[in-house]
């Protein structure tokens, strides 16, 4: 659920260094470098970039560029294709009783797992170009100002796909504001090292 | 299964400890909070709360939830020694109310809920206006929740903190 939605659920990073102001003019082009494309016509397992954060079919920023005030908004857009395990054994039984036809035909008695295994990949692949990949997309918000960016998800895979996509895209690095680092940033380092030494409390 | 991290261990410390102490001082205070610019806000914990204890295979969870109750299982939890995991929070301002729950471990947010939103448009306004007034409201509520975490994490660092623990201990055994 995006940050418009009446309900959100989202996590925050922050910047661990300055922002080069030879960066901000440059976004716009990085965004579009590392914009999602398309998987639909290919048998691509999944694909994954930025998008437009009001319209998820749009890489290339014509409905809306992503700055507005002081954030900068848009989203990462993550296609997956998943085929069920059921289908996939089906037709690799399928496929194999085939082959073990055919290699019975030349005098043969048992198909090699070298050419098992190539006719499980070639399934695969086979089965994938029949599987519409299923689109989701989640709003990142960045507070220029504060540096402060948002993320709108708390899944963890997705947070590491989003943390390395947004290094490769800005070279940036992020910090997650999980309550250590949380902690650190409002306590200023100097005060935080007494943070190293903390142990759980006991209330009881 | 999760990668660790630099201060993984440090992240659950600090976020139960946060959040144990934030329902009590929520009843303690019966929910009156100050900002640093003197504007009065209340915050209560309700609704659903997750506790845990113990480590590794014996860890315990308990979660309870109900509209109106004291959530007393949860408390009784805590007076065991185990630790809020999970809570619900609501922070209310005038007419103005946020709802969100927070998790220890990672302080990431579910279900934050803000003020509406006015979404009629006129012509001639500004396209972004609303996102840009969403935002300010997510972030004024984040600034409630990052202000008590402050005052937290300066009492847990001063002489007073044995104090505040032994007052956490009174309320407990109520």
């Amino acid at each position: 659920m995006g940050f418009l939605s009446a309900s959100s659920t989202f996590t925050r990073y922050r910047l661990i260094e300055e922002v080069p102001d030879s960066l901000w003019p440059q976004i716009p082009d990085r965004l579009k470098r590392n914009a999602f494309q398309d998987i639909d016509d290919t048998a691509d397992e999944r694909s994954f970039g930025w998008v437009s954060f009001e319209n998820m079919l749009d890489n290339e920023w014509l409905t809306a560029p992503p700055d507005k005030g002081q954030y900068l908004a848009f989203a990462l857009r993550l296609d997956t294709r998943r085929v069920s395990a059921a289908v996939v054994k089906k037709h690799v039984q399928i496929a194999q009783d085939i082959e073990l036809e055919r290699v019975r035909e030349q005098g043969k008695k048992f198909v090699s797992r070298e050419r098992r295994n190539e006719i499980k990949e070639q399934v695969m692949l086979r089965l994938r170009a029949r599987t519409l990949p299923v689109p989701a997309y989640f709003d990142v918000v960045w507070n220029i100002r504060d540096n402060v960016i948002y993320l709108a998800s708390s899944q963890s895979k997705l947070r590491s796909l989003f943390e390395d996509l947004f290094t490769l895209s800005f070279d940036l690095h992020l910090e997650p504001l999980t309550p250590y680092y949380k902690a650190v940033e409002l306590l200023g380092e100097e005060r935080a090292a007494a943070l190293d030494d903390i142990e759980g409390e006991r209330f009881v | 299964m999760e990668d660790a991290y630099l201060g993984q261990a440090k992240d659950i410390i600090l976020g139960q400890d946060f959040l144990t102490w934030l329902w009590y001082k929520s009843e303690a205070k019966a929910g009156l909070f100050t900002m640093p610019d003197g504007e009065a806000f209340s915050l209560f914990m309700e609704q659903r709360i997750s506790v845990q204890g113990g480590e590794g295979d014996s860890k315990e969870t308990t979660s309870v939830s109900g509209l109106m109750s004291e959530l007393r299982e949860a408390k009784l939890g805590l007076a065991m020694g185990k630790k809020v995991t999970k809570g619900q929070i609501r922070i209310e301002v005038d007419s103005d109310a946020w709802q969100m729950s927070l998790r220890a471990e990672d302080f990431s947010f579910n279900g934050f809920k803000t003020p509406k939103v006015d979404t009629k448009r006129d012509e001639g306004d500004d396209p972004d206006a609303i996102f840009l007034e969403k935002m300010y409201l997510i972030e004024r509520g984040l600034s409630f929740i990052d202000h008590l975490f402050f005052e937290f994490l300066k009492l847990r660092l001063s002489e007073g903190w044995a104090e505040e623990c032994e007052n956490v201990r009174v309320w407990l055994s109520k």
